[in-house]
């Protein structure tokens, strides 16, 4: 059985965790501990290490989703989390305060991951927002970075079909990349 | 608005107390920290070359893991974390009936079971300390 490995990242509260229990076949590991930082975001709880849950996408493919705390001062956590990926799923609350701002940080951070697979945006609690424009996010990737290709959808981290929706695309992506990149070698083995 | 555990003062200045007992319990400490679930240090003691805050979410991380096996195993409550290197241990335990963990760095001149017995103490006499008024 072939596999995938994707990261969910994303500032805290955005919707990892509850994208990944919306996603996952098996019961989601969690990491969560008491949240005594309301300030960044109000909730109960915050994942301190990772979320881990799975999805098959046929009978010969397996995905393993990993989600990384959203807190910077875990960021050896990302790292660790990042080594074995294949791709980022990304998400950002809309009404976060500069959200493109922080999906275009992201996006940076986990660039080596958009070389080596692909990156996606989900824009989630977009309702909470009175405008908010999946324009706004590819014209400021755009701008930033002309020759990245990031597709950007709205989102709702607790429905399945919009996370498989998602999730599918960048899988699509990371396997036509490493199609690409395997049709290269095999290219460049012809011509030596 | 509640203010945050790492921040407030009876947190803090208990942990203090807490923690100044700890060298004297185990004389290898190199670093000790008590911090909030979530990755904040609250008070610290010896080390200062080190990160605190590195430390303490490092520290978050690792809990959060062990306890998640301990979960998934079906072995009950996690008691505490040993992370055993060549030159030193780490030693993690919780502070009970509080969002709290203390995390002592030793180097190896003293024995994992010492260093153990120690942080538990501690974490112990943190507890007596903020339950009372």
């Amino acid at each position: 059985m072939s596999e995938h490995v994707i990261l969910f990242a994303g500032p805290m509260g955005a919707g990892k965790t509850t994208a990944i229990r919306a996603l996952s076949e098996i019961e989601v590991v969690s990491t969560e501990a008491a949240n005594s930082d309301r300030a960044a975001a109000d909730k109960a709880t915050t994942t301190v290490a990772l979320d881990y849950g799975e999805i098959s996408v046929n009978d010969a493919e397996k995905v393993r989703l990993y989600g990384i705390p959203g807190q910077r001062r875990f960021d050896f956590m990302w790292s660790i989390l990042a080594e074995r990926a294949e791709g980022v799923l990304l998400l950002v609350n809309a009404d976060a305060e500069n959200p493109v701002e922080i999906a275009i940080d992201y996006v940076k951070e986990f660039y080596a991951l958009y070389e080596r697979g692909g990156i996606v945006i989900g824009i989630t609690r977009a309702d909470l927002v009175p405008e908010s424009l999946i324009e706004e996010y590819a014209n400021a990737l755009a701008d930033e970075m002309p020759d990245v290709l990031i597709p950007v959808f709205t989102v709702d981290a607790r429905s399945n079909a919009d996370m498989t929706v998602l999730l599918m695309t960048l899988v699509a992506n990371v396997e036509l990349k490493q199609a690409v990149a395997a049709n290269a070698g095999l290219t460049s083995g012809r011509t030596r | 608005m509640t203010i945050a555990t790492h921040l407030n003062k009876k947190y803090i200045s208990r942990g203090e107390l807490a923690l100044s007992g700890l060298k004297d319990l185990a004389p290898s400490l190199s670093y000790a920290t008590i911090l909030t679930e979530d990755g904040f240090s609250v008070v610290s003691v010896e080390g200062s070359e080190l990160d605190s805050n590195r430390f303490a979410s490092m520290a978050s991380s690792t809990q959060a893991l062990a306890d998640a096996v301990a979960r998934e195993l079906k072995l009950g409550d996690n008691e505490f974390v040993i992370v055993a290197a060549e030159h030193g241990h780490v030693v993690q335990v919780r502070v009970d009936g509080h969002p709290l963990v203390l995390a002592a760095l030793f180097t190896d001149k003293e024995t994992i079971g010492k260093s153990l017995s120690a942080a538990r103490r501690t974490a112990r006499r943190l507890n007596v300390f903020l339950s009372a008024h």
